[in-house]
């Protein structure tokens, strides 16, 4: 497609959403003066047109696939033979399974605590020196690199080369440098998940920064000013305020990259692939789905456990929503 | 009438030769013209930029339009494709463990007859390029689906041949020999080998084809060949035997580059870098025919490097076995542009003209070898030729979740630390779980 | 706010340097990789390329075409090194067995008796009394220090590639309505989710947070099937642009209205009542008041659904095709990448390359990004 057809058919494409709201809208009240009947109506039919796009678009694209892939789980390898609960039976008796769950607890346990507070921290420290909104860049940074980045950016820190030989990975540079035997870091069990989990941990603390770095903004400064008359220290004022004051705050994030790690794939796949006991449960979804002609069956089981992680934090998010309805 | 008769036997003759793929006559084709074709395959740069230059050949003979697309994940774009209902027209599939998956599904359709045919009437040892091509369909029943184009050999061992003069090293005959060069090189002060089994989703595989050799060379064919298939569990002693003779050289850390941990976390395509360092960090890589593509640049063949015969053992008798693999193109539909690209690629331009590019091996017998791009090249299309016995890449043909799984990050496993045993046990309690 | 100058302000002050300097030591070692050449970038670590750095190389003199006669001798006569390379070689060898045997300047002599001298610069010397008869010549090793150096050949060589610029148009392409049109659509869907009454409003709630955690993959064959299936009973393709719109709108929709709901609940209540009270329907509160407002939500989320549609990689190689005319950046610099995994040069160019727009955004919209995000999750 030439650059220009490609431009107009972009154009169009936004375009046809905007009308469609703009357009429906201005016959639903043009047509709501006219007819009683319709302006009876008239509010149901706002919130149709209102929802109608994104219930279609979520329809189709979140809930169709969900149900399919509950169906699937019962189902085998190719989704034709009724299969009943084997699938299940299997997941719970397969040594991956167990350790792709203990994984993805440590996972969960781990990353999104440090992330949150490591965001906090910095973005305390960084509101008070003259160079904020550069370290705050630098650390946001990370978001903006694509996870292949990520894997060679980290594969050049924990590269391992023989004890004769020179290291390129920086890890090992620095442990050789201070007279130990490099490592083969990505190798060693239980440890290997922690260094992946760093990976994680560099790339989403940058979220937590930004929200908590404004949402510093909207602690009233009397409040502050008059602690450190006071003469409260920092570190006091730190707990005593600032953290009770962002409650909420902390709680949203922590949501957020909780639920990001339950998905996390693509840094185990791109660095061990899984090896060495670092699987999680997307890892082994994705190896029971595409590898070797697939496995419907087994894969949709795995997704769903994934899927049935969130009730949790589902239940919490709709506690908070029915402590400040709006309307 | 003798002027009728005489056009007849010219005509004959002419269709005879034709037919035979004579290497000096150009391809032609039906008028196809408007006609469009898509192929998915494994290959990236540089070897996408090789393959269009031959399917530029068919395009401009028929004047149909192909557009090639590589994946690196191609096993999963072509999962997906299938199961969604878009496949390619044509795949190109890097283990035919997985093809004959994919032939289950009902996704592949299959070839006819007449492409059959050129397969048998033009390759080497073709009635084995045939069964290996050869899966059971969605009903069950076995068909002919798939040409192999673009094929490597394994059993080789690659080195530099100015170290060896340097040292004093002669080529070894035998496997004994090598066993002994081995010993004689680590007294000496040498790493005998490099070995490197890292390679992204698919670390671990370069060790499965060190399993096939040995399996290969420690006993007859047909134990190869149930191995392959699970008629011999993957537990057997043999087996476990066999890994343990590819750890005596693994897990010793004065055989082995780096030490045996360095063996699953160094990658396969940087682990040949060590035959050509100063200092040398190693002797010898066993390494398939398709490997200088990622040694140093500016190296030559011939004169650089060099490779042997991964030797067989004098006292077995079992003959010079070659272990090698191949890409096999399938097709998805039956129509009329599809039979004849695959047609195309039976004719011996369209091998000649990969070859001159390098990184291509044939078992074409209708082939000019003088376009093979180094004598390199040369000699590897005689080992081919010659082979007393020749078996395909075993993990390749196991079913793609052991093949191109579980043996994989058992092999792993196996250079960490876990004994045969265990690793074996592993797999095969894999291979059974997932049928 | 008071400044002060004390112990715990300078406590604070290294603090967040050694957090600075922890989160940026990653990609600044990638950044002087993309800047190296190819050949050691897997042979030494990035940190090296600052110093001089001693190298042990292996040459190989020119063959017997090369040589001329001269006094007598016959001679073959070059150097081993590129112009302006600055190694200055300390040692050298003719044998892989001893690579260092000879200081530069002095004279080594080969089993045939031939001699050779090699100087600092990399000029070697090669006499010998009868004619040389082999092609292929000798081996030199040279110990040598190496000046710091870098280069550009490796963003040449990417960004000068065919069909890049090609890549980087498609996947704006591509990113542009894929942020676009999720904000359109989640933004009157997040206005009903708040300020409207309806029945199953909670029910709706509840799924798109629940939507929130449906992995990627399990949504790929479903979605793809349809389009098939639509494809073929419309006659159009089914990998095309508008369909990987709608992929992406799908995939980003449950977070896009998750956010925009967050943001929305903030606003005040008196406002929508004034509005009511004033006779104006829902849609004229949600365009003359609500958006404007939004905007600093609008640049936040656009920001993010930017982020993740250009740095996708799985999506566009699903739904779009690979030739030349649709694929995108992500999957061309895998592709660059290719079998030749050897070329880490290409992936830290590469990288840094594709990272360069999702920053550039970034780094224009960062006021807005701020206060966007923001209101929702703070109370006040």
């Amino acid at each position: 497609m030439t650059i220009f057809s490609l431009a107009l058919t972009v154009l169009l494409g936004i375009l046809a959403f905007v009308l469609f709201f703009h357009v429906s809208n201005f016959f639903l009240d043009y047509f709501g003066k006219r007819s009683s009947k319709i302006f009876k109506l008239e509010n149901s039919i706002r919130v149709i047109i209102f929802i109608a796009p994104a219930f279609i678009v979520l329809f189709v694209f979140i809930i169709y696939p969900v149900f399919e892939t509950i169906r699937l789980s019962f189902y085998d390898k190719i989704g034709r033979e009724f299969l009943g609960w084997s699938n299940y039976a299997w997941a719970i008796k397969d040594p991956d399974f167990r350790r792709s769950i203990l994984n993805n607890f440590g996972w969960l346990l781990i990353v999104p605590t440090l992330s949150t507070f490591f965001g906090l921290v910095i973005a305390n420290l960084a509101d008070r020196v003259w160079w904020g909104t550069i370290a705050k860049s630098i650390i946001f940074m990370p978001m903006a690199i694509s996870f292949v980045g990520a894997g060679v950016i980290w594969k050049f820190i924990y590269d391992y080369r023989g004890p004769e030989q020179e290291q390129i990975g920086l890890l090992n540079a620095i442990v050789v440098a201070l007279g130990f035997e490099p490592q083969a870091w990505l190798t060693i069990p239980i440890w290997n998940n922690l260094f992946l989990m760093a990976i994680m941990i560099w790339i989403q603390t940058g979220l937590a920064l930004v929200i908590f770095s404004a949402a510093l903004r909207s602690i009233p400064s009397e409040t502050l000013d008059a602690a450190r008359i006071d003469g409260a220290s920092e570190l006091k004022i730190f707990w005593s305020i600032i953290i009770p004051y962002l409650q909420q705050t902390i709680l949203v994030i922590w949501t957020i990259i909780t639920i990001l790690v339950l998905k996390v794939f693509d840094i185990i796949y791109a660095m061990t692939n899984g090896q060495w006991q670092t699987e999680v449960l997307a890892n082994l979804m994705y190896d029971w789905m595409f590898r070797g002609g697939g496995d419907s069956g087994r894969g949709s089981v795995l997704a769903f456990c994934i899927m049935i992680g969130v009730i949790p934090i589902l239940g919490w998010n709709l506690y908070q929503h029915r402590k400040d309805q709006k309307v | 009438m003798k002027l009728i008769k005489l056009i007849i036997s010219v005509l004959t003759l002419s269709i005879f030769t034709s037919s035979f793929g004579n290497a000096s006559s150009a391809y032609t084709g039906p008028d196809l013209s408007g006609e469009s074709l898509t192929i998915l395959g494994p290959w990236m740069a540089p070897e996408d930029e090789s393959f269009r230059d031959v399917i530029s050949i068919f395009e401009n003979a028929t004047g149909a339009t192909v557009e090639y697309g590589g994946s690196d994940e191609f096993e999963q774009i072509i999962n997906i494709d299938c199961q969604a209902g878009s496949p390619p027209d044509i795949a190109v599939f890097p283990q035919p463990g997985l093809a004959a998956n994919i032939a289950a599904t009902g996704c592949l359709k299959p070839l006819g007859p007449d492409v059959k045919k050129l397969v048998s009437d033009n390759y080497a040892a073709a009635q084995s390029w045939i069964d290996l091509a050869t899966y059971k369909s969605e009903n069950n029943t076995n068909k002919f689906y798939g040409v192999f184009y673009r094929v490597n050999v394994k059993s080789l061992v690659w080195y530099s041949p100015d170290n060896f003069e340097d040292n004093g090293y002669e080529i070894p005959t035998t496997m004994e020999g090598l066993i002994a060069l081995t010993e004689q090189m680590a007294s000496d002060g040498n790493t005998p080998w490099c070995i490197g089994l890292g390679s992204g989703g698919a670390t671990g595989w370069p060790a499965t084809d060190w399993m096939e050799d040995v399996m290969l060379r420690s006993y007859p064919p047909f134990v190869y060949d149930n191995w392959v298939s699970n008629e011999l569990k993957f537990n057997d002693q043999k087996i476990l035997d066999a890994m343990d003779f590819f750890g005596s050289f693994a897990l010793n850390d004065s055989y082995v580059n780096g030490g045996a941990k360095a063996v699953a976390t160094t990658d396969f395509r940087d682990s040949p870098n060590g035959l050509f360092s100063s200092p040398a960090e190693c002797m010898m890589h066993r390494q398939a025919s398709f490997i200088p593509a990622f040694f140093p640049e500016g190296l030559e063949a011939g004169v650089d490097y060099d490779f042997f015969y991964f030797p067989a053992f004098a006292e077995k008798d079992l003959g010079k076995p070659v272990l090698g693999g191949g890409t096999v193109l399938t097709a998805t539909n039956q129509n009329r542009v599809t039979t004849e690209f695959m047609k195309f690629l039976m004719h011996p331009e369209a091998h000649e003209r990969f070859m001159e590019k390098g990184g291509f091996l044939t078992p074409h017998i209708g082939v000019d070898t003088g376009k093979y791009a180094s004598d390199t090249f040369r000699s590897l299309h005689e080992v081919l030729q010659n082979a007393t016995t020749f078996r395909f890449d075993g993990s390749d043909l196991m079913p793609g979740w052991v093949g191109a799984g579980s043996f994989w990050t058992g092999m792993v496993d196996y250079t960490n630390g876990k004994s045969a045993k265990e690793v074996a046990d592993a797999i095969q309690a894999s291979w059974i779980a997932g049928q | 706010m008071i400044k002060k100058f004390s112990i715990s302000s300078i406590f604070a002050q290294l603090l967040l340097l050694i957090f600075v300097f922890v989160w940026i030591a990653p990609t600044f070692g990638l950044f002087i990789s993309s800047l190296r050449d190819k050949d050691v970038l897997a042979i030494s670590g990035w940190w090296t390329s600052f110093t001089t750095t001693d190298v042990n190389e292996i040459y190989r003199t020119k063959g017997m075409e090369a040589q001329i006669e001269e006094d007598g001798y016959f001679i073959i006569k070059d150097k081993v090194f590129e112009e302006g390379s600055g190694k200055i070689i300390s040692r050298f060898g003719i044998t892989s067995k001893n690579i260092d045997e000879f200081e530069v300047g002095e004279i080594a002599v080969f089993k045939d008796g031939s001699e050779i001298s090699i100087d600092e610069e990399g000029n070697y010397f090669w006499r010998s009394k009868d004619k040389f008869t082999k092609k292929k010549g000798k081996r030199i090793f040279v110990s040598a220090t190496s000046p710091p150096s870098f280069t550009l050949d490796n963003y040449k060589e990417v960004l000068l590639r065919e069909g890049l610029g090609q890549a980087f148009i498609n996947t704006f392409a591509v990113a542009i309505p894929s942020t676009l049109i999720p904000l359109i659509i989640c933004s009157f869907f997040a206005y009903s989710l708040t300020w409207m009454r309806f029945f199953g409003r909670d029910l709706l709630l509840a799924t798109v947070i629940a939507a929130l955690v449906v992995p990627l993959q399990m949504s790929l064959i479903p979605i793809l099937s349809i389009y098939n299936d639509v494809g073929d009973l419309f006659g159009v393709a089914a990998k095309s642009f508008p369909g990987i719109w709608m992929a992406h709108t799908g995939f980003g929709l449950a977070s896009t209205t998750f956010l925009l709901w967050n943001f929305l609940k903030s606003l005040p209540n008196e406002m929508m009542e004034a509005a009511r009270v004033d006779g104006a329907t829902h849609y004229d509160t949600f365009i003359k008041i609500v958006v404007p407002l939004s905007i600093p939500a609008f640049a936040s989320i656009f920001i993010l659904q930017f982020l993740w549609v250009w740095n996708d990689l799985l999506v566009g190689l699903v739904f779009l095709d690979k030739h030349p005319s649709e694929i995108i950046l992500t999957a061309k610099l895998k592709e660059l990448l290719g079998s030749r995994g050897e070329n880490w040069e290409i992936l830290t160019t590469g990288a840094f390359i594709s990272m360069s727009v999702p920053l550039l955004i970034f780094f224009s919209l960062q006021k807005y990004f701020i206060r966007g995000l923001v209101a929702g999750s703070v109370k006040g």
